[in-house]
């Protein structure tokens, strides 16, 4: 029998909070983080609300300790503060005592800070220590600056697979660990808002000019928003030896290619549809285990109707309470695996359902419609969290009650 | 108990002739820059002309090795697909960089950046091969085709009966000055025949697309196991080394062929001297990157590489010694089954 794979430790920096009590906070409050950009150099600041997180990157850096920020992209100082968090939430006080696998995820690396210098790097004419963040524009860089900074050697790598690049990587850290390779691994993903994305996105005309409406009949496109999340995995005898604190079990997981369209799911959800039965299968437990799912939920035309089939197609006449924190967050891309993976944890700890914002009207395509309304006092042991992405990646997660 | 994993079939675009046909390695003659482009073969008979017009380089390059591969092995259909990739679509990228600029963020065309997302080619062979199963893309540098490589043993240890795995990655004029600027390569034209005695920092630039259909049927190479590591001293490559091999129960005597990761640049060839040390003195050697170039994924060449002198029955047992540029280092044993 393969080992459980615990969850015991978490950090987060999103724009609602800079920390997981902040945004447990801000989701009972029912405070959303969308707004107009002060941070990210685009022309459609003013036009695009995004989830931006509330901070400069000068104070991002104040937080994660660093007295020089030299080459440190926003990307890398959200991913180090997210980082410090999980560490520091899991009772672990020098990540060398341990070998542990850092698998990190990015979807763009630090195209953030590259994207304002590119052309003076292409200008033979200019020189400059501009020069120093040629490097940060792949993925591998904020990885490599958050495990030389804290301390991990052992398994240090950066998956990215669009929107469900940090799901990925969660998967990929357990599955290190029940293959026996490490008792321990950090696992999440870490975006900035950049002009890139939002101009990528924007053009795919997949962005809403209002608040983002999941599962709306009038959605009508996504918020992109920036943050960071990891967390610390651990397998059960390993957690056990030292005495951590379990969270949750990440007790089932699954990934699957829907082999459809490189940009948009099938109508029937047949990925969203397998990843759920198979990590479900995998957890050992049935439909009628879980009590919530946190849904990839972007509001797109596309994604709302296929994820909300295959809910259908799984649950039948009996759809749990389902809701998309993205009307919190915004989009995370590379990040949103893993904050809602958080979320989901929040859900079972806290015993409360996240409420969908901004619904309206339910969408004439489905008979299910998204929890509304903050639940507090649900007994949930058993939460699925989806993440679907480009290229027909779709992931997701059973995460579970510990001990349950 | 350790399922056995063997190599049932592959395939490379490379600045060789490597995609078909029996492969002699050359020199490749370089005359304007320190670059060594790979040898396009033609596109028509793998993908859909209609495809093909709307995709890149590398997409074409990624997508045409990987069908090729599962052709080889006679094998539509993997249980997985993953790869990796350092850097992903580089036309794309700049393009959509250059676009954002040139039309002041407005009526952008979003195919480049569609294509530009680093699993755009795990997503297009999944689609051309309907294959619906686990699929992954890792993108970190010298550690992008080794992971992939990792977790496609993973799949194989879990129940999938094969794994498509592949690394791709290309260069572009624009990428190739980026790096010069901060001393990626040699800075004075150098052949790859003098690449290796040149005594110079920095590497000659290269690009790629390899795969391998992986699985437990039998075949003639076995992979017999890998080890990653990062950012390790000298003493620790050689401590790593001596375990690695005993872990997989191979005396160092028994290595017939090294195949090193060399790239004749003097602020990093040390730790090559280091493994050849660890090794018998009179053992061949393959210095690979004289024939692909360096880039993040080169090591999937020299996994290529090493298959086919395996296949050709010159030697027994392989291992595979890269780095990239110092910072991720990895070991990869294969075996004549």
């Amino acid at each position: 029998m393969a080992e459980r794979v615990l969850i015991t430790g978490m950090g987060m920096v999103s724009a609602i909070g800079n920390n997981v009590e902040e945004n447990f906070r801000s989701l009972r409050a029912q405070r959303t983080g969308i707004g107009y950009a002060q941070y990210v150099d685009t022309i459609h600041a003013g036009k695009l609300p995004v989830g931006e997180v509330k901070c400069s990157s000068e104070e991002l850096a104040e937080m994660a300790g660093l007295t020089d920020a030299t080459g440190f992209t926003r990307t890398t100082l959200l991913g180090l503060v997210a980082m410090q968090e999980a560490l520091f939430s899991a009772g672990i006080n020098d990540a060398r005592d341990t070998p542990t696998a850092f698998i990190n995820a990015s979807t763009v690396g630090g195209m953030c800070d590259t994207e304002k210098i590119y052309f003076d790097i292409l200008d033979p004419e200019k020189e400059g220590t501009f020069l120093q963040l040629i490097d940060t524009l792949d993925c591998a860089d904020c990885t490599q600056r958050i495990a030389d900074r804290v301390g991990f050697t052992t398994y240090v790598t950066t998956i990215s697979t669009a929107c469900s690049s940090s799901a990925n990587a969660l998967m990929y850290g357990a599955r290190l660990i029940r293959a026996g390779l490490v008792e321990r691994a950090v696992c999440g993903g870490t975006e900035a808002l950049t002009r890139f994305t939002i101009n990528g996105f924007n053009s795919l005309k997949n962005i809403d000019k209002r608040h983002c409406m999941p599962f709306d009949k009038d959605r009508n496109g996504l918020n992109l928003g920036e943050g960071a999340a990891y967390l610390v995995l651990e397998s059960e005898s390993f957690a056990q030896r030292r005495k951590a604190r379990p969270m949750a079990e990440l007790s089932g997981w699954c990934n699957t290619n829907e082999a459809f369209h490189p940009t948009s799911p099938s109508p029937e959800g047949d990925g969203a549809f397998e990843a759920m039965r198979k990590a479900l299968a995998m957890s050992g437990r049935t439909v009628a285990d879980v009590q919530y799912i946190n849904v990839h939920g972007t509001a797109t035309l596309n994604n709302d109707v296929s994820e909300g089939r295959a809910l259908e197609r799984l649950f039948g006449d009996d759809v749990p309470s389902f809701s998309s924190t993205k009307p919190f967050t915004g989009h995370t891309l590379a990040a949103a695996g893993a904050i809602e993976a958080i979320y989901s944890v929040l859900s079972i700890n806290r015993q409360m359902i996240w409420p969908n914002l901004n619904f309206t009207g339910r969408m004439e395509e489905l008979r299910i419609s998204p929890e509304t309304r903050l639940l507090e006092a649900s007994p949930v042991q058993n939460v699925v969290s989806n993440s679907f992405g480009f290229g027909g990646n779709n992931a997701s997660l059973v995460i579970s009650k510990y001990g349950n | 108990m350790e399922i056995k994993c063997y190599i049932q079939a592959s395939a490379a675009i490379s600045p060789q002739q490597s995609f078909e046909g029996s492969y002699e390695p050359q020199f490749l003659p370089l005359t304007e820059r320190n670059l060594l482009r790979v040898q396009e073969p033609g596109y028509a008979g793998f993908i859909p002309p209609n495809s093909l017009r709307r995709m890149s380089r590398l997409l074409k390059m990624g997508l045409t090795t990987a069908l090729q591969c599962l052709r080889n092995a006679n094998s539509p259909v993997p249980g997985a697909i993953i790869t990796g990739t350092g850097r992903g679509s580089l036309q794309d990228t700049e393009k959509f960089l250059h676009d954002i600029r040139t039309y002041e963020e407005t009526a952008l065309n979003p195919t480049p950046f569609i294509q530009s997302t680093y699993n755009s080619v795990n997503g297009l062979i999944a689609l051309q091969q309907q294959c619906t199963d686990y699929n992954n893309t890792f993108v970190h540098r010298g550690f992008s085709f080794e992971h992939a490589l990792l977790d496609s043993l993973l799949q194989i240890q879990e129940g999938a009966e094969s794994v498509l795995t592949g690394g791709f990655d290309e260069m572009t004029i624009e990428h190739f000055f980026i790096k010069s600027r901060i001393g990626y390569w040699k800075s004075v034209l150098t052949q790859p025949a003098e690449m290796l005695a040149s005594g110079t920092p920095g590497a000659i630039a290269g690009e790629g697309a390899t795969f391998f259909l992986i699985g437990t049927n039998p075949a003639a190479v076995e992979l017999k196991g890998m080890q990653m590591l990062y950012k390790p001293d000298a003493a620790q490559v050689t401590e790593s080394l001596t375990q690695f091999l005993v872990k997989h129960g191979v005396e160092s005597e028994a290595i017939d062929l090294f195949v090193s990761g060399r790239s004749g640049d003097v602020r990093f060839d040390h730790f090559y001297d280091i493994a050849e040390g660890s090794l018998p003195a009179s053992i061949a050697k393959v210095h690979f990157k004289q024939f692909c170039g360096e880039y993040d994924t080169a090591a999937a060449f020299g996994m290529w590489t090493a298959t086919q002198e395996l296949l050709s029955g010159r030697h027994k047992t392989a291992l595979l010694y890269n780095h990239f540029y110092g910072e991720q280092h990895t070991f990869i044993l294969l075996k004549q089954h």
